[in-house]
């Protein structure tokens, strides 16, 4: 019976540490990020560039206004008119500048456009969101890498 | 071989002569016809607008500044709403008839808000619509030195009512005519002869298009002979669309303080603030009717005279069968709904376009700028623009009712930028904002006195194993060689503080605790932070520049502070969003470009300070819901002998920065709380900015700190403060005097699994 109960303990503990934040770390590094703990996926991702390209388009806006924009933004990528394209990103961050959608989609249009570091950036400002999917927080770590 | 003088060869001489004086004067005159036509007419100085409001289901909103942007667009407020540039709003519900711009169509659109977000837009048929765009306003050109102001349209962009409205008006023949018509002539005569005086012109349009070509309105024979030449030439070079298309770009209308509106497409934008295409036949007759007399028939100036001559056109286009009797009697009764001139004048905010024209040099040349006309989108909020001066203005005069008059000359300057992509919003360059002069919010480069103490402490802070924001500075006596001087700092209250944690030091702007900071940091790690925060500047070796002698103008200033607003993430400060082509096309973008700096767990610490100076600091007088409602923090400065008064602090999206002092750098009376700060609180209050939220990060833990020894404490302990830490690096030592107040701090987990160990294990372990 002390085993079960001590079984049933350690479990509970464990998932109430792994929902709060300070079982994350006193991490050396602040900005190491564990990407490759995750999955094959990820090295999918890392590697295939239209594959990630796919993905990040799945994420969809907070708000109809903004996911109209970013349906056009994104066949303006896939066209490859990165000019227009950072045009209407820019136009829908106006609208709002806490949506993963957008972030996303700067960070890959910067990829795109071969600006790294920028498009790093614009990751890690993504991240800093309060509202991320783990699948979000994800593909955001993906630029991270680049 | 002698030649006889005979009357044939003295007539045969002189008709010769008088041939080549004729053919000299053709070509001449020819010359300057091709040259006109085919050249300067087609040159647009480059216009600068507003960015234009684009409202978006779910977007933000302050619905206050968004009835004075209509205003400022003379959007008129009535109930009907049945004319374009008409609004009524009524609580949570705004009716607008949109006058229409780029792909924005004119139309009626109702728009419900849900406190300070759009709920939903609807349009006239009751569809729901996810944006809808005002037009910007126009805020100056890059004029060339004649001054001459046009909208340059093309064929397919005249309205065919406004050429039926001109050729109805102006000359019903000229499509039968080759410049000159004696039809016209003789009508006008006898017209003229019956009436006893000049009533009538017979001037075609070709005419009238040689007559403005050569920038005369003597009444002289030799004129009408120069202008019937020219008119003669100009049917022979271009074709009647052409020569109509270059009159309705060409004819002047209006006379705006130094700027003449030139030309139909000008004339839209100038009087009623929409395109050509927007306008309807009423202020297409109103436009058409001033060309008889553009001074005459202002509608601004003499609006019962506008009206007549409007009504009079209403009535010839009724005769000419080109609207019915119904439309003539409906369109007589319409008012003239002209728009306020002031906001479509010159330049109208001289400290922003001086920012514009440095940004627009940088890619284009003198030359392109005055002639191209490009559209030049810019990123000023203009209510906010307008904000900003009227409240540094009337701090001005608070001040000078205040302390003195000794304050009559103070100046200043301020910038307002969104945090979140570094577009300026707004900009002063002096207390007198709309004059033109020393641009002082870029080129007054100033001691930042104590705006430089975050830097510093940034430096410490982001060195996280080493300081925390509680960790104990050293507040006492300093005196060491400087420049082979005694440098001995002060405190503003003159007293030492001893020991004090470093947020305490830092909201409290201690500047001995400060100097000795950065001592301990040194000048290269202070350096190198500087620079990230985008300070292209060295820093001078002297322990002085960690308190305040260190100088930056207002924009560099707040190009620092831009990267502490946004957690670390750099951004260029843009005053340009877009250019223009005349074709609408996108000619050149300026990008939101982002870049990491700085970590963003040192800078919510550092936040957390700047909070303070409101809470509790030099920025004291806001309630905790306001502060908490805008997430706000800021810093004051104070140079020496208080010759500069400097504010900086965050509300929502924006950042403003205030700088006051005098342009010959004698002291002033003014602390940074008592000027700049009353610039910045009379702005804000004035705008009340949409709430923000705040950037909540995994590895900021909160923590109950005594405010003096900065060890552990609890939330009913004395001198309590929950401090946010760096996971990792919060104290850990509670001293006895507070073993007995002390509490678990409310994100430890520890607590939360102790008691889940008692009840599974029976209160073992």
């Amino acid at each position: 019976m002390n085993s079960v109960r001590s079984v049933i303990t350690a479990l509970i503990i464990f998932l109430v540490g792994a929902c709060t934040q300070n079982q994350l770390a006193k991490d050396p590094n602040l900005y190491a990020v564990p990407v490759n703990n995750f999955s094959k996926s990820v090295e999918l991702l890392i590697s295939n560039a239209d594959f990630l390209e796919e993905e990040v388009m799945k994420i969809n806006a907070q708000s109809p206004s903004v996911q109209r924009i970013i349906i056009g933004a994104d066949i303006l990528i896939k066209e490859k008119e990165y000019i227009k394209a950072n045009n209407e990103l820019e136009r829908a961050f106006r609208i709002t500048n806490t949506d993963s959608a957008l972030f996303l989609r700067l960070a890959h249009l910067r990829f795109k456009q071969g600006l790294l570091e920028e498009s790093e950036s614009f990751a890690s400002k993504g991240l800093l969101l309060s509202d991320l999917s783990s699948w979000e927080r994800l593909l955001l770590n993906v630029y991270l890498r680049n | 071989m002698k030649f006889k003088l005979t009357l044939g060869l003295i007539l045969g001489t002189t008709l010769v002569v008088l041939l080549i004086f004729v053919a000299a004067l053709v070509a001449v005159i020819d010359y300057r016809v091709t040259s006109k036509l085919d050249g300067v007419l087609w040159t647009v100085p480059a216009k600068i607008y507003s960015r234009p409001l684009e409202l978006a289901e779910g977007s933000k909103i302050n619905v206050d500044l968004l009835k004075r942007e209509m205003e400022m667009l003379s959007y008129i407020s009535d109930s009907k709403t049945d004319i374009p540039g008409q609004f009524f709003l009524n609580k949570n519900k705004l009716k607008v008839f949109l006058r229409g711009y780029q792909d924005q169509p004119s139309g009626i659109y109702e728009i419900t808000f849900a406190g300070s977000k759009v709920k939903n837009i609807k349009n006239q048929l009751g569809i729901s619509e996810e944006f809808i765009k005002f037009e910007p306003i126009s805020i100056g050109g890059m004029y060339p030195v004649h001054m001459e102001d046009r909208v340059l349209l093309n064929w397919p962009e005249v309205p065919q009512i406004l050429v039926d409205t001109i050729l109805a008006v102006e000359d019903q023949d000229f499509f039968n005519h080759y410049g000159i018509s004696l039809k016209s002539i003789s009508r006008a005569f006898l017209k003229n002869v019956q009436a006893g005086s000049v009533e009538q012109g017979g001037s075609t349009i070709t005419q009238q298009l040689a007559k403005s070509l050569f920038f005369s309105s003597e009444q002289t024979l030799r004129r009408k002979v120069l202008e019937a030449i020219a008119s003669l030439l100009i049917e022979l070079h271009y074709s009647k669309q052409e020569i109509l298309l270059a009159y309705i770009n060409d004819v002047f209308l209006a006379q705006s303080g130094r700027r003449a509106i030139h030309g139909f497409g000008m004339g839209a934008q100038h009087f009623f603030g929409t395109s050509i295409e927007n306008l309807t036949t009423d202020q297409i007759a109103l436009l058409v009717g001033m060309l008889k007399g553009p001074s005459l028939y202002n509608p601004l100036r003499n609006p019962k005279n506008a009206i007549q001559r409007r009504n009079l056109v209403l009535t010839i286009l009724n005769r000419s069968n080109k609207i019915t009797d119904l439309n003539l009697a409906e369109l007589k009764q319409r008012d003239l709904n002209v728009s306020k001139p002031n906001y479509r004048t010159e330049t109208k905010y001289p400290a922003f376009h001086d920012i514009v024209r440095l940004e627009l040099q940088k890619n284009f040349d003198e030359r392109e700028l005055r002639t191209r006309g490009l559209a030049v989108e810019t990123n000023i909020d203009p209510v906010l623009q307008e904000s900003l001066e009227k409240n540094i203005k009337k701090t001005k005069t608070q001040l000078i009712k205040k302390y003195g008059s000794g304050l009559e000359d103070i100046e200043g300057a301020a910038i307002a930028v969104d945090i979140s992509n570094g577009e300026i919003r707004a900009v002063v360059g002096s207390t007198q904002p709309s004059s033109y002069g020393f641009n002082r919010s870029i080129n007054a480069i100033r001691p930042i006195g104590s705006l430089v103490k975050p830097f510093i402490y940034l430096t410490a802070l982001d060195k996280y194993e080493d300081y925390t924001l509680t960790t104990i500075l050293d507040d006492s006596k300093l005196s060491l060689i400087s420049g082979g001087e005694v440098w001995e700092p002060d405190n503003f209250d003159k007293k030492f503080h001893g020991e004090v944690p470093l947020h305490v030091a830092l909201w409290q702007s201690y500047n001995i605790a400060s100097a000795r900071l950065g001592l301990e940091l040194g000048y290269e790690a202070v350096e190198e932070v500087f620079s990230n925060l985008g300070i292209e500047k060295k820093v001078p070796n002297l322990p002085s520049v960690f308190i305040g002698s260190f100088e930056l103008s207002p924009y560099q200033a707040i190009q620092a502070y831009q990267t502490i607003a946004d957690d670390g993430f750099y951004t260029p400060l843009r005053s340009i969003r877009q250019i223009r082509e005349t074709s609408g096309e996108i000619e050149f973008s300026y990008p939101y470009s982002v870049e990491q700096r700085m970590r963003p767990e040192p800078i919510t610490l550092l936040k957390f300070a700047l909070q303070q100076t409101f809470l509790t600091g030099t920025a004291r007088g806001y309630s905790k819901k306001d502060i908490d409602k805008w997430n706000a923090g800021g810093k004051t400065g104070t140079s020496d002998d208080q010759r500069d008064s400097w504010f900086v602090g965050f509300a929502g999206d924006l950042l403003v920065l205030v700088w006051l002092g005098f342009d010959d750098n004698r002291p002033t009376v003014l602390t940074g709380r008592t000027g700049a700060f009353q610039v910045w609180k009379n702005f804000i209050n004035d705008i009340n900015p949409v709430p923000t939220e705040k950037t909540k990060l995994q590895r900021i833990q909160y923590v109950w700190t005594d405010i003096e020894d900065g060890l552990l404490s609890g939330k009913s302990c004395r001198n309590s403060l929950l401090v946010p830490f760096i996971q990792g690096t919060e104290p850990i030592k509670v001293p006895n005097v507070r073993k007995k107040c002390f509490t678990k701090n409310p994100s430890n987990n520890g607590a939360k699994i102790d008691k889940i160990k008692k009840i599974f294990e029976g209160g073992q372990g």
